[in-house]
């Protein structure tokens, strides 16, 4: 619909497009304009005529549906697609502050090479030419020495990651992991293991949501977040437990200042309740109930309150009046649940208290995947005979999943050189030196990295190590594949960009850059196909699907949303919802979820949680717009221990943990629970090309340490406790 | 017909995501460290314990029926536009005194630090003429601001007055008349400053006729052929004058 023009008069616009550009020109120096009538002054200058463009949003993950306003070949305005059901219609502050993004000066302009020391900053430009001959030869001279899974991929999570991917999987390595292990596959290993599927919340229709470990007001997660505030509106109760006061929390109609970590004392004590009154329906539907109820015998309420500080008679009011909303009532799964070492079996604990509310599959309960519909268009992947048995960190965690792996593991693996070594990384839009705790063990992990490439729009702190940097273009000069999304019960949809500016300097789209250097590395054949040609294989059987996606920006499918089950077996071992997992028996893990005290941070000491905000894009936030409303992250700390410290709001503060140190600016918050500070993730970079977060706040990877979850290998974010003092 | 734009506000369902305040600068490319819209916060009470909430409150220009901000302005440069109902700016006839800034109980204008003019919201005129919704209102996940004429009974905004109750936010002793509606209960409410104006100014907008204002508009202009124009541009500009003088 690029051709699309908006209906508007031409002097109308004058107008506007005059006054934007009387504010760019006014930098240089003091304008006229104020003199001079309006009407006037338009007629001096030409304007292009507005036309919209359907895109979608690419700040974070959840693909909002938008329209484009452009003038004059510039991106002025991004608006909601209202016809975007998974978005609701809306475009948050940080898909409006894309336009910073785009056309910030901080963009990487074209193929870079590292001069000097890794992270020393020092660059030749070189051409994309030579660029690729040299990426091409370096990886080819790793997978001679040290076979094709001597190279990882980091292919991230953008629509041309699958491209990313497939030349991984072409080239021949299995070592292949994304952002994911830092992120959700905790929740991800729970809900399979119980479910035998990843959840999708239907929010909408749910009257009682106990919502831990998750704060879907700040953290966007459409339609979820939208859907929250509709459902409250609807009379949904929402019961929030956090150490930390946030937006979700002041929103909702209970909220419990939760000492960290002990989330599913106070789970095991609901489920108590439930089984205990007999509250639960169908005990037959489920495997292991009876083992269950004997299992959670000893966890009452008071035994949890003296564990999280909830109060025993209000875990009993909680269990009774969920119990009555359900089934259409919900523990909400989360996201981000990469906290603890346990934090699979803490996920355990929240899917069986939804087993117990009997909502998998039902309206206002835990939805599983829809049908979207759009194809993963089939390539060969060859075999090499010498490569290695399995991926790198294989078996290192008892329920890693084998195409994600874990980054931490991973890394581990490069240092030891065990089971065998890696010498090349090739990463595609992953900023792990940003993200994953212990920033200084990826630097050492780098040392046995022999090349490194990195692809991105910006130089991250992850391409600042980089040996070779490509300049990636950015998701609004980009034409897409089609992008399939789940989105609950509102819709399960696909969209897909074109391009709405030509790529700026001399970036590139991905998939040229691995059509170009399987060229060089003789494998072209694979990727010898067009966007175009992709995307009609992926939308083979549906009908019309491109046209629509050309019309509207969104493709629907009208897919079956409640009961796709339908009384057919689940996917789990046992074909019904685990409450015992057999397999976790065999793996030597706690088939049902056993209680672990967390260390507590003693005197002084404190634990670090870490999270994110509406208005920032984790490790991405270099954008002008987006850091004038948060310039820098500060160490949120209670008032009480505050004062006892000597510390005060605003203070330079140093904080300290066994793997490492930063500072920033202390904020006095009396919403927080006294032995826990927190910290926003994405600031504190060490990369000077992001300009506006340079330096600025602390980085939560040079402090957080480097545990995981023995389970799913998910990293455990907030084991980290820590000392606070005052910089003086 | 003549229109009467207004906002109507639910409140209780803002996120204080930011969205609106993004979305009005990119739309009006803002200078960074000024803003035309805010979202204020009532703070939690933490001693109400599990009960603890708070509330965030979304605003911008109030398009005041009695415009303090056009009661200020010397040069007729602020205006109260009669077929809309807003409170407009000709920058044209503005001679960057400041008055109007210091007169605005809710801090809803600032002096532009590149055009030396005073900025603030306009409900989005250029997209209101192409068919859109004003940036902050098409943008808001919850769809907390609603805009709208209220002299459309089929308006969504106008609906919402007649049938829920609303609260404006308002201050004393001067009554501003606000044309945002809050749907009850809204907080915080008493945040408002003082309508400041100018004691010299004060005397003139009170007592000197119409035509004497507007010479000190020009004087302040420094430009006699600017007001000839305007004239001819603006051929409303004078009831308006009149209408204002009403109600001071």
């Amino acid at each position: 619909m690029q051709e699309g023009k908006t209906p508007i008069s031409r002097r109308r616009f004058l107008k506007t497009s005059l006054a934007a550009a009387a504010i760019g020109a006014g930098l240089q120096g003091p304008l006229v304009r104020t003199l001079v009538p309006e009407a006037e002054a338009a007629g001096s200058r030409p304007a292009g005529e507005v036309t919209s463009h359907f895109t979608a949003c690419d700040m974070c993950f959840n693909r909002c549906s938008m329209i484009a306003l452009k003038q004059n070949g510039v991106i002025k305005k991004l608006d909601p697609n209202p016809k975007c059901l998974k978005s609701r219609g809306m475009i948050c502050a940080r898909g409006n502050a894309a336009v910073k993004h785009i056309y910030s000066p901080d963009r990487l302009k074209y193929p870079l090479r590292r001069t000097g020391r890794r992270g020393e900053g020092k660059w030749e430009r070189i051409s994309w030419e030579e660029a690729l001959d040299y990426t091409a030869e370096q990886l080819l001279e790793i997978a001679e020495k040290h076979t094709r899974c001597g190279v990882m991929f980091t292919p991230g999570v953008d629509s041309q990651s699958r491209f990313v991917q497939q030349f991984a999987d072409v080239f021949g390595s299995y070592n292949i992991t994304n952002h994911e292990s830092l992120c959700l596959l905790s929740r991800n290993r729970a809900y399979l293991d119980t479910f035998g599927e990843m959840p999708y919340p239907d929010v909408l229709h749910s009257r009682y949501i106990i919502i831990v470990g998750a704060n879907p007001l700040e953290a966007f997660i459409t339609p979820d977040t939208i859907d929250l505030i509709e459902a409250r509106k609807q009379g949904c109760k929402i019961v929030v437990l956090d150490p930390r006061f946030t937006k979700t929390a002041a929103l909702a109609h209970e909220w419990y200042k939760i000492k960290p970590g002990t989330d599913m004392a106070f789970f095991l004590a609901l489920c108590h309740e439930i089984v205990k009154g007999e509250r639960y329906c169908c005990p037959e539907k489920t495997f292991g109930y009876e083992q269950f109820v004997e299992h959670v015998a000893k966890y009452p309420p008071e035994w949890a309150e003296k564990e999280c500080g909830i109060p025993a008679e209000d875990i009993r009011r909680i269990a009774e009046e969920i119990t009555e909303a359900a089934p259409r009532a919900m523990v909400y799964p989360g996201r981000r649940t990469s906290d603890y070492e346990d934090s699979t079996q803490i996920r355990r604990a929240m899917a069986i208290t939804n087993v117990l509310l009997d909502n998998w599959d039902r309206p206002g309960g835990l939805l599983a995947a829809r049908e979207v519909g759009v194809k993963s268009p089939y390539y060969d992947i060859p075999w090499y005979d010498d490569n290695p048995f399995d991926r790198v960190e294989a078996g290192k965690a008892t329920g890693l999943f084998d195409a994600i792996g874990s980054f931490q593991l991973m890394r581990e693996s490069v240092i030891s050189e065990e089971p065998y070594p890696i010498r090349g990384w090739f990463s595609f839009k992953t900023n792990f030196m940003q993200t994953a705790p212990n920033r200084q063990k990826t630097i050492r992990m780098l040392e046995n990295i022999d090349f490194f490439v990195n692809i991105d729009i910006f130089m991250s702190d992850t391409a600042w190590f980089a040996d070779v940097v490509l300049p990636g273009n950015s998701f609004l000069e980009r034409k897409d594949p089609v992008h399939p999304l789940q989105g609950s019960s509102a819709c399960a949809c696909a969209f897909m960009r074109e391009p709405v500016v030509e790529d700026m300097f001399e970036s590139r789209p991905p998939l040229w850059i691995v059509q170009e250097l399987s060229k060089r590395m003789g494998f072209g054949h694979s990727f010898d196909f067009t966007i175009d040609e992709y995307r009609e294989k992926q939308v083979e059987g549906l009908d019309g699907a491109l046209e629509i996606l050309r019309k509207d920006g969104i493709y629907f499918n009208p897919s079956k949303v409640y009961g796709i089950y339908a009384g057919s077996p689940l996917k789990t071992l046992s074909g019904v919802k685990e409450i015992y997992n057999q397999r976790y028996e065999r793996s030597g893990d706690d088939p049902m979820p056993v209680y672990r005290r967390p260390d507590n941070p003693g005197k002084d000491k404190f634990r670090l949680v870490v999270g994110r905000t509406a208005i920032f894009t984790q490790s991405r936030t270099n954008n002008e717009l987006l850091t004038e409303f948060m310039d820098e992250n500060t160490l949120h700390m209670h008032p009480e221990p505050a004062s006892r410290l000597g510390l005060g709001h605003g203070d330079l503060v140093e904080v300290e943990s066994e793997t490492g140190k930063d500072r920033l600016r202390l904020e006095i918050d009396e919403g927080i629970e006294s032995q826990t500070v927190y910290m926003a993730t994405g600031f504190g970079s060490l990369s000077p090309q992001m300009s506006l977060i340079y330096k600025k706040g602390a980085s939560i990877a040079e402090i957080l340490k480097d545990t995981h979850d023995k389970i799913s290998g998910n990293a455990a974010m907030h084991e980290t406790l820590v000392s606070v003092r005052k910089v003086s | 017909m003549k229109k009467k734009y207004a906002m109507v506000v639910d409140s209780s369902v803002c996120i204080d995501c930011k969205a609106c305040m993004a979305s009005c600068k990119v739309q009006h490319d803002l200078p960074r460290g000024y803003w035309r819209n805010w979202i204020k916060e009532k703070r939690a009470d933490f001693s109400m314990g599990k009960y603890a909430y708070a509330h965030f409150q979304p605003g911008n220009c109030m398009h005041c029926d009695n415009p303090t901000c056009v009661h200020a302005c010397p040069s007729g440069a602020t205006y109260k536009d009669d077929d809309t109902g807003m409170v407009r700016i000709n920058e044209g006839l503005c001679i960057g005194c400041g008055n109007c800034i210091v007169a605005c109980p809710y801090s809803a204008r600032y002096r532009h630090p590149v055009r030396r003019v005073p900025d603030k919201c306009d409900f989005c005129q250029d997209r209101l003429a192409m068919g859109l919704q004003p940036a902050c209102v098409d943008t808001c996940p919850t769809k907390a601001r609603i805009f709208g004429d209220l002299n459309d009974p089929e308006s969504e905004a106008a609906n919402l007055l007649g049938t829920r109750e609303t609260v404006k936010i308002t201050t004393e002793p001067e009554d501003t008349r606000p044309n945002m509606y809050y749907l009850a209960a809204t907080e915080p409410m008493d945040w408002p400053g003082e309508v400041k104006y100018p004691a010299a100014h004060r005397a003139m907008t009170g007592f000197v006729n119409p035509l004497f204002k507007i010479a000190v508009g020009l004087s302040g202009l420094g430009v006699a052929a600017m007001f000839i124009k305007q004239l001819l541009t603006s051929p409303d500009s004078s009831g308006q004058e009149e209408k204002k003088q009403e109600e001071a």
